[in-house]
């Protein structure tokens, strides 16, 4: 755990399992001990030092509340607290609150509709005045204040009838019965209601410039275009922190991201971490220390199930065949990421690990086009019923491995009689309409399917998702299963974590034979850091690597 | 070449002032040359090659120059750099060429119309001019980019319509001065058309600082759709370009540093060429615009 | 005067605006939007964006975006950053020092060498140094920026050491020195094509005034060679100088883009990209707006001072 090499092979799902069960127990008996290595004696009395994070995007967005994208992250979860944490096992740990609420402590109500928690009564924001319920209060529902440029709103729509019952405890009722919301609260962090209650206008606040939290480092100065920096708060009510100074370094080129690494310009490489071509060399690098973490983003071969190409699921599974996954990850991505049947991590509690093994072979995927009726035509491309096998694939521009991966791709499809055409697009044009109303032929995308550590994928995959047909979420590859729509409804609704292992496990053997997107690999980051850094641990639940920036210390 | 004949009308053209001084003119043949050179290149180059731009070969990965048949290595899929470049050549060569033309033409007929007519229509034309003008181009040309799929068509459009301003104003210019010369106001006696006139009576005599801004325009157009390329905004792989091999590149500079520096001579040295020429051209033909 | 100066800010105020329609519909016809950078994250709803997209007045008719963003820019509110909430112009400054500090070193040495070299290719007629600055200067403006700067870090961070490959300052130290050494590099590469206009520049410039009446006038009085070029050449091409300095004032933004993404620094060409990237519209139309007033504010710099110098200009 202490020499960055924490990986969740160490951790038996048995044990995650437990914990999540007695969940709030496990949370009284360690309280924030989130990520706190074992011989933390050693850790300085005093917080002396400096890290320097580098990152390849800046960071501009301090309310965390506000819409924001991940690289804003690390600096939420350093100022700020939320009412619990996910620690790198998956497991809900309290962090403002007391304990971990759920049915069987009497945190949450049977029916799943009424939620009680207690909250930590020795907390104080960082200009001195005391948290309370208020504060909690204040920050549910400022998310769903309509004027509030807000980010996630899903989950806190269903609350109701938010009740301060003391300073400590606070209660309220959900619309419907949801239980991803507990993990959603992971990353809902509490803003001072003292200081935000005065803005006429929250979006233009100073305080999203300079902002107030309750966590382990205070807001110090930010350089746009180049870094800000952070100094410890040394009245946190938990353990730590034990640097004095937390510096996010803001370098838009991957390349120089790792040069500063090597030279020791930075002490840690951020998101979105080394490139895996840097990979071999990192690894031997003096007084370095480089790992492989998994996250939770899943990267496929993502189709439009609308298109006449893709509607028959032999096709799908001729693709498949086709695709050379050992030579795109070994090769191309210098074996960084995991292959991979499913989008759900492989370090989630709810992972299905037998799933049938992908097998490159394109004489089979050629005979599946065969017996399907799919024949050459006099171009050489396959054609069925006047339907030729052509599509466009696209990604974002501007990102080489990706691009090497469609040529790649392209050449063994060619093989196959089908022909692949590329057509990329900037970020900003990619994932507008053109994604989100199913405007593509295919594309190749990662991202995660998770919101937390938790399992539901509505979003992703409910037939009710799909926004080119008037839906509300992401389901962008058009998938519709009935039974995984009614297995997805009822996993939302259960709270007891072993009957929604099963559930969920039934939804990616589905998903897997249906093939909506083909299955490349899960990502790893290639995290890096200096030796002498004490006290980091990767969490693939989180989005960023500062997630417990308050643990870090420099060895002496 | 009309233009030349226009200027000195002599029995043979290559016994022209100006075909003589240019030919004195030691870096502008030197531009030719190389130019010619390129072409050639480009256009022999990949059938005498033993690869093919597009073919992949992942075991042949970053191979640096002069490994077996590879001359110039190869890039991170294996595939030849040298079939490549001369590939990519053959694509910014036609994209410049096309986009100079194109903007020439616009160019020319703004110019045109603007100095002849003059009054509020000459007004609203060259204040349109300096409107373009303002705007940082790579602005205009990216947002274009981002706005239409980047074909090399397309991209030659995006980069005459950001381009043609700095022909118009010479034009413009020239053509306004020409305006009230007597072979102009004989025309006009005679009741020739208004068209007539303009691109018939008063372009030839402008030719000359129109072919100088054309072969710099080309020096312009490739160096604007290797920058565009290489912040991943031009020619889409696998069709490779000068500035999409660079694009990339910079990721490789420790380890693969004739990546970048292989695709970046060449469009020096062709951007050079353009520009020798065209100060050839412009001594040649006496142009005293001169506007570097 | 006066009434060159009104006709030529009126026609300013129209060059504004139409620079400022056809930029906001360019963009505005840009797919994606603010709100593409969303796409992927698996919490936020069709229902999110749909909110966002009426908060930030997006879902309103395009004509009447722009009226609203046009009247509000009169009133002196250039609006706020769709990224972050800050207003463009503390946006646009939080930027400005960085790119001045870059534009600032790279110019004052483009003029420093570019003047010697142009003075002593001119006094040195044909001769080989004359040759290779001609040759040189046509070739530093054929080399595309980009790459100058790749070849520049492979060369002097990869291969030499000598300096850092990017940044403005080492966090923690920030000493003068500390500066010098990262602004070593980029200024360089943004100064190949300044020092290439201005040796050319003053080359001619230099002739010109040799050949004049009063240069042979002081030399036949025996005045020093080295004394005629102080003062009367470069005394005369002073004036020229100021002008052509005025009409690249707008590459301060232009000029830097290319420079500051390759070697990240912080300035408003890298603020352009990213703003672009993001689709934050306000500060993208922020920074044209500026880039535009300083091409008219050049434009006219020039206009006026060739108009004071040379009376036979007329004006109007």
């Amino acid at each position: 755990m202490t020499k960055g090499s924490a990986t969740t092979s160490s951790y038996s799902r048995r044990d995650a399992l437990r914990m999540v069960a007695i969940g709030g127990a496990a949370g009284l008996i360690a309280p924030n001990l989130l990520g706190k290595p074992a011989h933390a004696r050693t850790s300085p009395t005093k917080p002396t030092g400096r890290v320097i994070v580098g990152l390849g995007q800046e960071p501009t967005v301090f309310n965390p509340l506000m819409v924001h994208i991940e690289v804003d992250d690390g600096v939420h979860f350093s100022v700020f607290d939320a009412l619990f944490r996910i620690d790198p096992q998956g497991v809900i740990q309290p962090n403002l609150a007391m304990e971990v609420p759920n049915q069987k402590n009497g945190g949450i109500s049977e029916d799943g509709l009424k939620w009680r928690i207690r909250l930590r009564d020795d907390v104080r924001w960082h200009d001195g005045k005391p948290f309370s319920a208020e504060d909690v209060k204040f920050t549910l529902e400022l998310i769903t204040n309509p004027n509030f440029r807000s980010w996630r709103t899903a989950g806190h729509a269903l609350v109701r009838d938010i009740t301060v019952v003391s300073p400590t405890e606070i209660t309220w009722r959900m619309e419907e019965a949801f239980a991803p919301y507990l993990s959603f609260l992971t990353e809902t962090f509490i803003v001072p209601k003292h200081i935000l209650e005065k803005e006429a206008n929250p979006n233009n606040a100073a305080f999203n410039q300079a902002p107030v939290g309750t966590g382990a480092f205070k807001w110090s100065k930010r350089v746009a275009g180049d870094h800000l920096e952070l100094v410890a708060n040394t009245e946190y009510f938990g353990d730590g922190p034990h640097i004095e100074r937390l510096v996010f370094k803001y370098i838009p080129d991957l390349t120089v991201l790792y040069t500063q690494f090597k030279s020791g310009d930075i002490d840690l490489v951020g998101q979105p971490y080394i490139t895996p071509d840097h990979y071999g060399e990192a690894k031997t690098l003096p007084n370095r220390v480089v790992t492989l973490v998994p996250r939770t983003s899943f990267e496929s071969f993502y189709l439009n199930l609308e298109r006449p190409q893709f509607k028959e699921l032999a096709v799908r599974e001729a693709l498949y065949a086709a695709i050379d996954k050992e030579a795109i990850i070994q090769g191309l991505y210098y074996g960084v990421p995991t292959p991979t049947e499913t989008f759900m991590p492989r370090q989630s509690f709810f992972f299905h690990a037998n799933l049938p093994l992908h097998q490159f072979d394109v004489k089979r995927a050629g005979k599946i086009l065969d017996q399907a009726g799919w024949a050459k035509g006099a171009d050489g491309i396959r054609a069925k019923n006047g339907v030729r096998l052509s599509f466009t694939n696209s990604t974002t521009s501007g990102d080489p491995l990706r691009e090497q991966v469609q040529q790649f791709l392209q050449q063994t499809f060619a093989q196959l009689g089908v022909e692949m055409k590329i057509s990329n697009l900037p970020a900003a044009v990619m994932w507008g309409d053109f994604w989100v109303q199913s405007q593509f032929d295919s594309v190749i995308v990662g991202s995660s399917y998770l919101i937390g550590a938790d399992p539901d994928v509505t979003n992703r995959l409910h037939s009710r998702s799909i926004a080119a047909k008037g839906g509300r979420g992401s389901n962008n590859a058009q998938y519709a299963n009935p039974e995984v729509d009614a297995l997805l409804d009822k996993g939302a609704r259960t709270f007891d974590p072993e009957a929604r292992r099963a559930i969920y496990s039934r939804v990616q053997e589905l998903v897997r034979r249906d093939l909506p997107f083909l299955p490349l690999y899960q990502s790893n980051s290639v995290e890096g850091l200096k030796k002498g850094i004490n006290g980091f641990v990767p969490n693939g639940n989180t989005r960023t690597e500062s997630w417990n920036a308050l643990a870090w210390y420099w060895a002496s | 070449m009309t233009a030349i004949v226009a200027h000195a009308a002599p029995a043979r053209w290559w016994h022209s002032r100006a075909v003589i001084r240019f030919m004195r003119h030691h870096l502008a043949l030197l531009g030719i040359a190389m130019i010619t050179l390129l072409v050639l290149a480009c256009a022999i180059g990949p059938y005498a090659l033993p690869y093919d731009s597009l073919h992949i070969d992942l075991r042949a990965r970053f191979a640096p120059p002069l490994t077996g048949n590879h001359y110039l290595g190869t890039d991170p899929l294996g595939r030849d750099l040298a079939v490549r470049l001369l590939m990519a050549g053959r694509v910014s060569l036609a994209v410049g060429f096309s986009a100079m033309l194109l903007s020439t033409l616009i160019g020319t007929l703004i110019g045109v119309t603007a100095g002849y007519r003059g009054g509020w229509v000459g007004a609203a034309l060259m204040r349109t001019v300096d409107g373009f003008l303002s705007y940082p181009s790579i602005f205009l040309v990216l947002a274009l980019a981002a706005t239409l799929r980047p074909s090399p068509a397309m991209i030659t459009v995006i980069i005459a319509v950001t381009s043609w301003m700095e022909t118009a104003r010479i034009v413009e210019a020239e053509v306004r001065s020409l305006r009230e010369r007597e072979f102009v106001q004989a025309a006009r006696m005679v009741g020739l058309r208004r068209a007539h006139i303009m691109f018939r009576e008063i372009l030839p005599n402008a030719m000359g600082p129109i072919i100088v801004a054309a072969s710099l325009a080309v020096a312009r157009a490739i160096l604007l759709e290797a920058y565009i390329s290489f912040l991943g905004y031009g020619i889409q792989p696998p069709l490779p370009s000068w500035g999409n091999m660079l694009n990339g590149a910079q990721q490789y500079l420790a380890s693969a540093p004739w990546l970048a520096i292989i695709p970046g001579a060449a469009i020096t040295m062709a951007v050079t060429s353009f520009n020798f020429i065209g100060d050839g051209l412009r001594d040649a033909l006496d142009v005293r615009n001169d506007h570097i | 005067m006066s009434a060159f100066l009104v006709n030529r800010l009126l026609q300013s105020i129209v060059l504004l605006v139409i620079v400022s329609i056809i930029g906001f519909t360019v963009l505005n016809l840009m797919p994606g939007g603010p709100l593409a950078q969303f796409g992927l994250d698996p919490g936020m709803t069709q229902k999110d964006v749909e909110r966002l997209a009426a908060q930030l007045g997006l879902n309103r008719p395009l004509w009447m975006q722009y009226l609203d963003w046009a009247w509000r820019l009169l009133q002196g509110d250039w609006g706020h950053s769709f990224r972050d909430g800050s207003s463009v112009l503390t946006v646009i400054g939080r930027h400005l020092l960085a790119t001045l500090l870059l534009m600032g070193t790279s110019t004052a040495f483009a003029i420093g060498v570019g003047a010697w070299i142009g003075i002593r290719g001119a006094t040195h007629r044909y001769s080989l140094f004359d040759y290779c600055a001609t040759v040189g200067a046509m070739v530093a403006l054929s080399v595309p920026t980009f790459w100058f700067g790749l070849i520049g870090i492979y060369i002097f961070t990869l291969k030499l050491g000598w300096v850092p490959a990017g940044n403005m300052y080492t966090i923690g130290d920030g000493s003068v020195l500390d500066y010098l050494h990262h602004l070593i590099l980029p200024s360089l590469v943004l100064s190949l094509v300044h020092v290439a206009i201005w040796s050319r520049y003053m080359r001619t410039a230099t002739l010109d005034a040799l050949s004049q009446d009063f240069v042979k006038t002081a030399r036949a009085k025996g005045v020093s060679e080295r004394r005629i070029l102080l003062k009367h050449v470069i005394g005369n091409a002073l004036l020229p100088m100021i002008t052509l300095a005025g009409m690249q004032l707008p590459s301060v933004l232009t000029g830097a883009l290319v420079t500051e993404t390759v070697f990240t620094w912080p300035g408003m060409g890298r603020l352009f990209l990213d703003s672009l990237g993001y689709s934050d519209y306000p500060v993208v139309m922020g920074l044209l707006i500026f880039s535009a007033i300083l091409v008219l504010l050049g434009n006219l710099i020039a206009d006026i001072v060739i108009a004071t110098v040379d009376p036979r200009i007329r004006l109007a």
